[in-house]
């Protein structure tokens, strides 16, 4: 029997009924009253140019045409997309170097899909003929796409404080030599009997969740300005809104639209500003501004790319004295996430091995793709596909075992995790790569494929990884939660806290009946409205279970307080003879002498007079419980992936036939939400390591901007999945959970790279793996199969 | 703007409504009948969010039909497949938690049930070739698998509309 009554079970999601019938309303749903409709104009044919002529009369001549709007007729405070600057302090933000360097609209190109103009219109047809009818003239300038093309001499500079296009590095005074980790790595190479070092390429994958950007802004009657977003990041959203327009908070409203997915895409903001700028030309009046596919494609942030170098060195018996490593990534147009990414692509290759000594570092550059940002991982995949590819070639000179070198290798409890000075407080990892290694039969097959013949190979490949549950302490970690107890007995939990579609609502809802003590339908959330609700950082960082949870854990702590001091009064017993019984309250040496929480609650609220007495029944007051949560502690959860594949060496294709996917989650507190994370993550990963990029012109110009020229992995394409989640209650965690979200995604990518290695005996040094790459590596190493 | 006069029965209730002959039906069923369950995810046919049914058996991309090309046709929305409670793919998407974001279920939904009304006893490999068109990128599919294969074991039973399905056919044929 379990000691819970709610939490560890997969209790239906709470807005599953809704779903399945179609009923949430997302932005695009949404049809209001006199509602106009925007249409931005997106420079489409160049991926760096100046504007030289805008002429908007032939478009204002279309009947239905209200307004159009050009650079100067809006706001000329520029922004930054990303959230990035508003998860550190100012002087933190100063010495990294963040910029807000993007517009409403521009005059200056800097990628395809940068915002010209908007249009206004009253219908979407309208507005999109009008768009059409807008005259741009361009002259082009100079493209650069890669960070090397970006730092050379002579080349275009993007912005005017950053030389070479250099968008960021791990600054001087945080950071001496511009590096960070532990030891002196380049005394400690030498003392290594083998080093193996690449350059490596990860690739620019797009996050491509259904439901397209779209927006609704009004300007309402008294002057506010209300804005529906399907953003991550509401409070986020509110004070970026506000700061823009220069409006107080309380002028600015965000309603959170139900999101369809998002995984990164919807981190910070991204057309909140057209929309409102849109809105605020015609007060009282909705606009509506929704993005066609290609467009979502275009303007919103993709995962960093970058040129990944990396050298280690072990010694004979497998001892892995150094690692060494530099990320150049490539923060395409604008700064957004030009800080955060390279940052932490090296936390995470911090947090794996214990290396003797280890020095990263990190920089980004601008160049005239679309921007990256954040996307499922943050830099964590990235460091995965190069980390564990150079691990197993070492390994294979070594003639080590993968998976017990890993075993052996691997950072645990004490050890510092991916942010100094912040010690992992649970680690789960070796039993990961235990049952995961007797899951896929990883020995009988290691053997077994050793001796192959014929033009199919198979390959088994194994991944770890540590990632994060929230950001402290390196960004700021903060929820505010309320719980208001109805006079019934029953609670109203409210928390910015969003829902991604991963089912945080349903954890949060668990994690508050759980310690309540009440039932799934005696709990309602509110969330999504930035008047009701205090401050929540926003979902990123896999945080929303963790540092959600334990500030609503912290506010029903209060609650459950002020109840135990309400019922000392009513049963004339000292709050430490009580005991809190879900919904009754009790004297522990006499049980019979109880109350129920309900008529605490009804009491506090209907506080009447006793006539007979002339005094007030029981104790006034309507309860509520508060908590502005800091998180305090951090921690860290591991994982171990295993895949088996098969390699037809005659067309380079690859197919995935099982995937093991192992995780070190504390607890668990939703069985099948949990597993879905896993295996959702896995698509993803597999993504990333096999099909996904998004490839461009020599103008610059995007050329797979849709989902038949942008191959993800399909219903049929998938492997045979097992998820095993290996529990061990973190002392942190709410209920001891650590998280989830991120994780799924990051180790497959190494484990299919080391599975190609094992089947071929090649690595590959440029993510994605595609079967073009599979052939020509095969040829060019002379390797025959026939 | 060129209109046409249209016949459409929608969730079982018959509309006579006027379409501009270029309207997308999916655009008709959202902006001018409001069957925002319907959803838009690429518009070019390659991600089934739009999934509706057709005549009661057959899905289509509603993004791919001109409404105007469908009079006397009969079209069924994720919401219409639970006009008398859930039907076994709905509830059974909600107890294998085959739903995250929720923006492609009502496609699932539709592609799921035309599946099963076409083959009730769909083998797991039947089941992922029929989604193909059908892009989730939350779950990883697994889900959804299992969610068709337990609707499979009470169909058509559990489909109240596959009865009545059959009588809006004929009605519409004669």
């Amino acid at each position: 029997m379990s000691q819970f009554s709610v939490i560890g079970k997969s209790v239906p999601k709470v807005d599953a009924y809704e779903k399945v019938t179609g009923q949430p309303i997302y932005a695009a749903d949404l049809k209001m009253q006199g509602m106009l409709y925007g249409k931005i104009v997106r420079c489409m044919e160049f991926a760096h140019a100046k504007v030289i002529k805008l002429d908007f009369s032939e478009a204002l001549k279309i009947p239905g045409v209200v307004k159009v709007l050009g650079p100067e007729d809006v706001t000329q405070t520029t922004y930054n997309t990303g959230a990035c600057d508003e998860m550190v302090s100012d002087k933190v933000g100063h010495l990294l170097g963040d910029l807000k360097d993007q517009s409403i609209f521009t005059d200056h190109v800097r990628h395809q899909g940068d915002a010209i103009c908007g249009v206004i219109a009253i219908s979407e047809e309208i507005a999109e003929r009008a768009a059409a009818k807008v005259i741009v003239e361009y002259e082009p300038l100079q493209v650069f796409m890669t960070p090397s093309e970006a730092e050379k001499t002579g080349t275009h500079q993007l912005h005017p404080d950053k030389a070479n296009n250099m968008a960021f590095q791990l600054p001087e005074a945080m950071f001496p030599g511009n590096s960070y980790g532990w030891g002196d790595a380049d005394e400690a190479m030498k003392e290594a009997d083998i080093i193996v070092e690449d350059d490596f390429y990860v690739n620019k994958q797009k996050q491509c969740q259904m439901e397209p950007h779209a927006y609704i802004a009004q300007v309402d009657g008294r002057g506010r300005l209300n804005c529906w977003s399907s953003g991550q990041m509401p409070k986020i959203t509110h004070q970026k809104i506000a700061r823009l327009f220069n409006m107080p908070m309380s002028m600015v409203k965000i309603h959170s639209t139900t999101i369809g997915g998002g995984f990164g895409a919807r981190l910070g903001i991204i057309a909140e500003p057209e929309t409102c700028a849109l809105a605020m030309a015609v007060p009282g009046r909705p606009v509506k501004v929704q993005t066609l596919r290609e467009e979502d494609w275009i303007i919103s942030e993709s995962r960093h790319a970058g040129d990944y170098w990396m050298r280690l060195g072990f010694k004979k018996d497998g001892t892995p004295v150094a690692c060494q490593a530099r990320f150049k990534a490539n923060t395409g147009a604008y700064f957004t996430h030009a800080s955060g990414v390279p940052f932490t692509t090296g936390a995470w290759l911090s947090g794996m091995y214990k290396f003797g000594a280890l020095g990263y570092q990190g920089e980004s550059y601008f160049s005239n793709q679309a921007p990256a940002g954040a996307y499922r991982g943050y830099g964590n995949p990235q460091t995965n596909f190069v980390l564990e590819q150079l691990i197993d070639r070492a390994l294979t000179q070594l003639d080590l075992d993968p998976v017990q070198w890993r075993l052996n290798w691997h950072k645990g409890v004490g050890d510092d995790g991916w942010c100094f000075g912040v010690k992992y407080p649970s680690c789960q990892l070796s039993e990961c790569l235990k049952q995961g290694a007797e899951a896929i039969e990883w020995n009988k097959k290691l053997a077994e494929f050793k001796n192959q013949t014929g033009t199919k190979r198979r390959g088994v490949g194994v991944s770890v990884m540590n990632h994060t549950s929230g950001a402290m302490p390196m960004l700021l970690e903060h929820t505010v939660t309320t719980v208001m107890m109805n006079e019934d007995g029953s609670a109203v939990v409210a928390t910015a806290c969003s829902d991604l579609g991963q089912g945080s609502h349903t954890v949060l809802h668990q994690i508050a009946a759980e310690a309540l003590g009440l039932d799934m339908n005696e709990v309602t959330l509110k969330t999504g409205d930035s008047d009701a609700n205090g401050f929540d950082i926003g979902s990123h960082a896999s945080r929303t279970t963790y540092v959600g949870g334990n500030s609503i854990l912290e506010a029903c702590d209060d609650i459950k307080k002020q109840l135990l001091e309400r019922a000392s009064k009513h049963l004339d017993t000292a709050v430490e003879n009580l005991e809190f019984g879900g919904k009754t309250i009790f004297a522990k040496h006499n049980p019979e002498n109880s109350i129920t929480t309900a008529e605490i609650c009804r009491l506090g609220v209907y506080n009447y007079m006793d006539p007979e007495t002339g005094e007030p029944e029981g104790a006034p007051g309507q309860i509520f419980g508060f908590s502005s949560h800091f998180a305090k502690h951090n921690s860290p959860p591991f994982g171990a992936c295993f895949v088996e594949l098969e390699i037809d060496t005659e067309t380079g294709e690859i197919e995935l036939l099982e995937l093991v996917h192992t995780h070190d989650i504390g607890r668990t507190l939703h069985p099948a939400m949990a597993e879905g994370q896993m295996v959702g993550g896995a698509q993803q990963g597999i993504g990333m390591a096999l099909t996904e990029e998004i490839y461009y012109d020599e103008q610059g110009r995007a050329v797979n901007s849709s989902f038949t020229d942008y191959k993800m992995y399909g219903s049929s394409d998938m492997p045979k999945m097992k998820v095993i989640l290996v529990e061990d209650p973190d002392p942190h965690g709410p209920y001891g959970a650590k998280s989830v979200g991120e994780a799924g995604l990051t180790s497959p990518v190494g484990a299919i790279a080391n599975a190609v290695y094992n089947a071929l005996g090649i690595q590959f040094k440029e993510a994605p793996i595609t079967p073009e790459k599979v052939l020509k590596a095969i040829k060019e190493n002379g390797l025959n199969f026939a | 703007m060129k209109e046409r006069a249209i016949e459409l029965t929608v969730n079982g209730i018959a509309l006579n409504i006027t379409v501009p002959v270029h309207q997308t039906l999916l655009d008709t069923l959202r902006e001018q009948l409001g069957f925002t369950d319907t959803k838009y995810g690429c518009g070019t046919g390659e991600c089934g969010a739009c999934s509706v049914i057709i005549d009661d058996q057959e899905s289509l991309c509603s993004c791919m039909a001109l409404a105007s090309t469908l009079n006397g046709r009969s079209i069924t929305t994720a919401a219409g497949l639970a006009s008398n409670g859930l039907n076994a793919v709905q509830q059974a998407f909600i107890d294998q938690t085959a739903v995250q974001c929720g923006y492609c279920t009502p496609g699932m939904v539709v592609k799921s049930t035309s599946l099963l009304r076409k083959n009730p006893n769909p083998s797991e490999e039947e089941i992922r070739k029929e989604l193909e068109g059908n892009i989730c990128r939350c779950t990883g599919y697994d889900s959804i698998v299992k969610a068709v294969q337990q609707a499979a074991q009470s169909f058509p039973e559990s489909d109240t509309q596959w009865d009545n399905a059959v009588e809006l056919k004929a009605g519409a044929n004669s």
